[in-house]
């Protein structure tokens, strides 16, 4: 896999997919002929309601869904299945309740064959990073969810991806811990420069953290515009006093309200 | 008729048991039984859960498989003594056959539900980060159903050690069940119940060495203190 200077650039290409009917369920277009370039060391946002295919989307550039239509190229080479220049953090965190903190965090390394004792090293690390210090030998069960999320943000890491993939990492967390994540997210890719696709359906977080909106609309899942978010980086923490925060909010609620069926 | 004399006092099954450890009867057939025991349900272990995963795993797998998993499951197992006897001759491999027939569908069941039972998130996951077929197998979906599996072992086990009585019985040529039956035909019921006792107190060790090795690993799904 060559690596250009500045990180991959990210290419969908008419991408589609549609899901069969089953169950007495209709056929669902999760994807219908979306172009998308994303650039080195962006952090794009895909934003939309819920059945907008935003998730489908991340998983196509995961090499977890196979599209019906259309490609996915990575720094020109056609995705074909996962690979190691990307790692994926999960909504319901997907953590493996049998294995420790450290555990977790190494699997991706594990899978890898990298050796224990060096995997663990790196995973001790990176529990330090996102502020689990001393909760290296807890249980999945025994943390909180945020924290949960914090070992499977630091497993991706781990693995030392070039893409970030996020799937509503923070979506089933209270609002504090949300935005406590938020932030620890930007200072931890601040020293790592990676090129991030992070799927949401919070305007504010969209906004708050990406360099570019992709707004989708749902059945079929289609680019509906695009957004430069032109927000200074590193954001400051009065970050809702921007008129340009409160702009774009507005700009997006006009939009996604125009979506409502 | 109620014969109430046949029912002894627990103090004469106490000490016919101490006869029959005294007179070292007990010692040969328990540990012709153990052995027995322990082959058969090493082999239902090891298959079982084999089976169980590739079951659990691939579709083809167990379409093809489950009716004769089912069947199995609901055969009395002794039908299948004159089959093992006819196999093996009368012997070790008749015991060893039965205790793996008595454990090993219900091992293969529970495996098979386990690994079913894995979350879809989990096996994604593994996917998204490189995880190989046997990776897949080996270190998500084993891990995954193992308080499923080792909950099969446990009835496993049950069933195994009754199946084992009942084929001695059957063969009456060694362990206990071929003990039981010998003292059974006397109608000597102190004995009788000495036996039974001290088969209850082996399957009760029996049972706990499974939980514990049960507890040990599955200790990640204790409630946190």
């Amino acid at each position: 896999m060559g690596r250009q200077r500045g990180g991959p650039v990210i290419e969908l290409r008419n991408c589609s997919k549609r899901y069969p009917s089953q169950l007495g369920q209709a056929a669902v277009d999760a994807l219908e002929g979306v172009d998308l370039t994303i650039r080195p060391e962006e952090f794009v946002c895909l934003l939309g309601p819920s059945g907008c295919g935003k998730t489908t989307l991340l998983k196509a550039i995961a090499g977890l869904v196979s599209l019906d239509e259309g490609e996915v190229y990575i720094d020109g080479d056609l995705v074909t299945g996962p690979g190691p220049d990307r790692a994926m953090v999960f909504q319901d965190f997907a953590l493996l309740p049998w294995a420790d903190v450290v555990t977790n965090v190494a699997f991706g390394l594990e899978l890898r064959g990298v050796p224990k004792a060096t995997r663990e090293k790196k995973a001790f690390e990176l529990v330090q990073a996102v502020g689990l210090a001393g909760f290296d030998h807890h249980f999945p069960r025994q943390l909180s969810g945020g924290m949960q999320q914090r070992v499977g943000l630091a497993r991706a890491l781990a693995v030392d991806p070039q893409i970030l993939l996020m799937d509503e990492p923070f979506g089933a967390l209270d609002a504090l811990t949300r935005r406590l994540l938020q932030e620890d997210l930007l200072t931890l890719l601040d020293r790592r420069r990676k090129t991030v696709v992070f799927v949401t359906h919070s305007m504010d977080e969209a906004v708050r953290l990406g360099d570019r909106v992709v707004l989708m609309t749902p059945r079929p899942g289609q680019v509906r515009d695009i957004v430069e978010v032109g927000l200074p980086r590193p954001r400051p923490p009065d970050l809702e006093k921007h008129p340009r925060f409160a702009e774009l909010l507005e700009y997006l609620w006009q939009q996604l309200r125009e979506m409502r069926p | 008729m109620l014969q109430l004399s046949f029912l002894p006092p627990f103090s004469s099954v106490l000490r016919a048991a101490m006869d029959l450890i005294i007179s070292g009867q007990i010692l040969g057939n328990l540990r012709a039984s153990l052995i027995g025991l322990a082959i058969g349900f090493g082999l239902a272990v090891s298959s079982g859960v084999m089976t169980g995963l590739m079951m659990g795993r691939y579709r083809a797998v167990e379409t093809m498989l489950e009716p004769f998993v089912n069947a199995f499951l609901a055969a009395p197992r002794l039908v299948f003594v004159p089959i093992l006897y006819a196999l093996f001759g009368v012997g070790r491999g008749v015991q060893v056959g039965i205790v793996f027939l008595s454990a090993f569908f219900v091992i293969v069941v529970n495996t098979m539900g386990g690994i079913q039972q894995v979350s879809a998130s989990h096996v994604e996951m593994a996917r998204s980060f490189g995880a190989g077929e046997r990776q897949l197998l080996l270190r998500v979906l084993l891990p995954g159903a193992l308080p499923m599996t080792m909950a099969g072992l446990r009835l496993g086990m049950g069933r195994a050690v009754k199946g084992m009585i009942s084929g001695e019985m059957f063969i009456a040529l060694f362990g206990m069940g071929a003990l039981l039956r010998t003292y059974g035909s006397r109608f000597d019921s102190a004995k009788v119940f000495a036996i039974l006792l001290i088969i209850v107190i082996v399957a009760l060790v029996c049972s706990y060495a499974v939980a514990l090795v049960e507890r040990r690993l599955t200790r990640w799904m204790e409630p946190a203190a």
